[in-house]
């Protein structure tokens, strides 16, 4: 989208905020609307701290870090069910090997996990581009996959970690505390590092050719296969993380949690963000405030006096609400165009 | 064209004269349900391996039980994957119908079960309104109805529908009972009848083909003057209805209702859809073909049932079962 008419008349620096808000216009909102509401909070409850803002970021970080995997796979133009189970399966597969060993192992461990998933997750990709099948039932079959393979690796909830690898994730041995700190910084370097990856590398830019026009992308030189399993790697990595994550959080495995949900959650955290469900639009950054957002809710409506299943719905229509106003907006821009 | 399913060298050799491999291999292109009934029948014979008594009525009766609800929900799925949608609160609309229902029971059967497809049609039509009119991708729409429905019924359960969660005799009788000595179940009845109507409702009428059409290209649709809109709200309307009726049978053959009722019937409805050969980008598919993958899905349950495999080898089969199964069918409809 280059300059319309008006734009090229404005004066320079007009011009270029005005571009800055039409690009990151909606990420920019999203933060404000998250700013806005923990800004509501703390006027809703007695005592707003640390506490609570530890437990915001901490229980935040697995939903953020999966909305991440979805956005870096839809970018690209696919969609993946199967985030959740990643997810599900990377908790239970990390609680099992972790119990009982020192941070060094327990980080060696979550290193393996998070390249074992990372290729796990590109061979989805390539069973993808090479069969042809539309993404969502490829990885339809994914989230069965990984979620009765979480069953096979911890049949019932157990196991453990270090209480450095839980100090790594919620700044605390025992996964509750007060030091929102560790988790910040974790999510800020993961996230800034995708981001940096997906908007200024060559390889993370084609994943946006890719997701806009498959076949411009092919045609330009871009190998739109290989972008593609590429998306899906990091995006299995990203799901790891948000596993790993709950693992330090719980401080156990939980095989019979229901992936599916986790991953319409991030699916419905996306949308939030802005990313396009068709693909090639969208930041990673934004996610972060949209995922953080979505858990967010339960906590706020509770304190407002709530009831949570009231919670439920209020989370419901907001979705709806906020893809009518998206809708609206990109019409009125067709239109002026 | 590709000769990817056939294996050998012989059919290289001479392009005029079509092999046995050849001819085959493109009869089966032109009709790929062919190849839905040689896995359904091969998963049956193996079944009647593992377990001697399933080739009789009763063993067969069990899996067309489990097959109902998911080839009902899945009647929507398929409805709505041609006009390029999904949806995914059928689970909760079928079990907010069959709540309805059992809370409604002992005001008289016609009553419950007209409350019951009233949630259907309420919130299809709220389906409908947002992505017809106001445009919301279906996968979100439904997603957040999903999780609205949730809401209003775990509220509406302690408040105003707070009281029995027992289905009346009559669904109890619709949904797990059977006639002719306890050989056919009702519940598959009601499924030949909705499947007799979605069919004849594909393939003859003009509704049917708007569907087709919307999901082929909608611009083209609506340029050739048809109310997209109208009748995606009709079609989603329809959809909560099928969802309405699978949560009234799964209900029935329950006896009582919680709100976890049809959770699980959700992705195996899809699965069914897109095992049949259901595009889910719209303007392909058939009911037909829903109908074989949802009878497969249930044979499968029975399979894993007599071989005694855990929930685990259960879910990682069902996976592999859904991603070899459409991969396997998009490779024979390509031969085309």
């Amino acid at each position: 989208m280059t300059a319309t008419t008006p734009d090229a008349l404005a004066t320079g620096t007009q011009a270029a905020w005005r571009r800055w808000l039409r690009r990151h216009g909606w990420t920019f909102g999203v933060w404000i609307l998250l700013v806005v509401l923990v800004a509501y909070y703390s006027t809703l409850i007695p005592a707003f701290g640390s506490f609570q803002l530890a437990s915001i970021i901490n229980n935040g970080a697995p939903l953020v870090f999966l909305a991440a995997a979805q956005a870096v796979i839809v970018i690209a133009g696919g969609i993946d069910l199967g985030v959740g189970g990643m997810m599900v399966l990377t908790n239970v597969t990390a609680a099992r090997f972790m119990e009982g060993q020192p941070l060094a192992t327990t980080l060696v461990i979550g290193v393996i996990i998070l390249l074992l998933a990372a290729a796990i997750n590109a061979g989805v990709g390539w069973i993808i581009t090479t069969s042809k099948v539309p993404d969502i039932v490829i990885t339809l079959g994914s989230l069965y996959f990984f979620q009765g393979l979480a069953l096979a690796v911890l049949p019932n909830p157990g196991g453990g970690t270090s209480e450095g690898f839980r100090w790594l994730f919620t700044g605390s041995p025992r996964g509750i505390g007060s030091n929102p700190y560790p988790a910040a910084i974790l999510i800020s370097v993961v996230i800034l590092i995708v981001a940096w990856w997906i908007g200024k590398t060559r390889s993370g830019l084609s994943l946006y050719a890719v997701g806009s026009d498959k076949t411009a992308a092919y045609l330009s030189g871009i190998r739109a296969a290989r972008v593609k399993i590429v998306s899906y790697a990091v995006g299995g990595a990203l799901a790891a993380m948000a596993g790993l994550a709950l693992t330090a959080i719980a401080g156990r495995g939980n095989p019979t949690a229901v992936g599916g949900n986790a991953t319409l959650n991030s699916v419905a955290a996306i949308v939030l963000g802005g990313v396009a469900l068709t693909g090639g639009i969208g930041s990673v950054i934004a996610v972060v405030p949209a995922g953080l957002i979505l858990f967010f809710l339960n906590p706020i409506l509770t304190a407002m006096g709530v009831d949570p299943n009231r919670a439920q719905i209020v989370q419901g229509v907001l979705i709806v609400v906020v893809m009518m106003v998206t809708g609206l907006i990109e019409w009125r821009r067709r239109r002026r165009v | 064209m590709s000769t990817d399913l056939s294996s050998g060298a012989d059919v290289k050799s001479d392009p005029s004269q079509p092999t046995v491999w050849h001819r085959s291999a493109r009869y089966l292109a032109t009709h790929p349900h062919l190849v839905l009934i040689g896995v359904l029948i091969f998963l049956i014979l193996m079944t009647g391996a593992v377990e001697s008594n399933y080739l009789s009525i009763n063993g067969l009766r069990n899996s067309a039980l489990f097959a109902v609800p998911i080839g009902v929900l899945a009647a929507g799925q398929t409805i709505l994957m041609l006009t390029g949608g999904i949806d995914l609160s059928a689970a909760m609309i079928a079990t907010g119908a069959a709540y309805v229902a059992a809370n409604q029971s002992p005001k008289g059967a016609a009553f419950a079960i007209i409350a019951g497809l009233a949630v259907g049609v309420l919130a299809g039509a709220a389906n409908g309104i947002g992505v017809g009119v106001f445009q919301v991708n279906p996968l979100i729409m439904t997603l957040a109805m999903a999780g609205i429905l949730l809401g209003l019924f775990t509220s509406w359960a302690q408040t105003i529908f707070s009281g029995s969660t027992r289905m009346g005799d009559f669904i109890r009788t619709l949904g797990g009972g059977s006639f002719f000595g306890r050989s056919i179940p009702w519940a598959v009845v009601v499924w030949a009848v909705l499947s007799i109507f979605v069919i004849y409702m594909l393939r003859r009428s003009g509704f049917g083909r708007n569907l087709y059409a919307i999901g082929d290209n909608g611009i083209a649709a609506r340029l050739s003057g048809m109310r997209a809109w109208q009748v995606l709200i009709v079609v989603y309307i329809i959809a909560g209805v099928f969802g309405a009726i699978a949560g009234l049978l799964l209900g029935g053959r329950v006896g009582a209702v919680d709100l976890q009722l049809a959770g699980a019937f959700l992705l195996p409805s899809v699965a069914a859809a897109v095992i049949g050969g259901t595009s889910i980008f719209g303007g392909v598919g058939t009911y037909t073909g829903t109908i074989l993958g949802a009878l497969i899905l249930g044979v499968l349950q029975s399979l894993l049932t007599f071989l005694g495999a855990g929930q685990a080898i259960q879910q990682m089969l069902y996976g592999a079962i859904i991603i070899g199964l459409s991969w396997l069918y998009t490779r024979i409809s390509a031969t085309q």
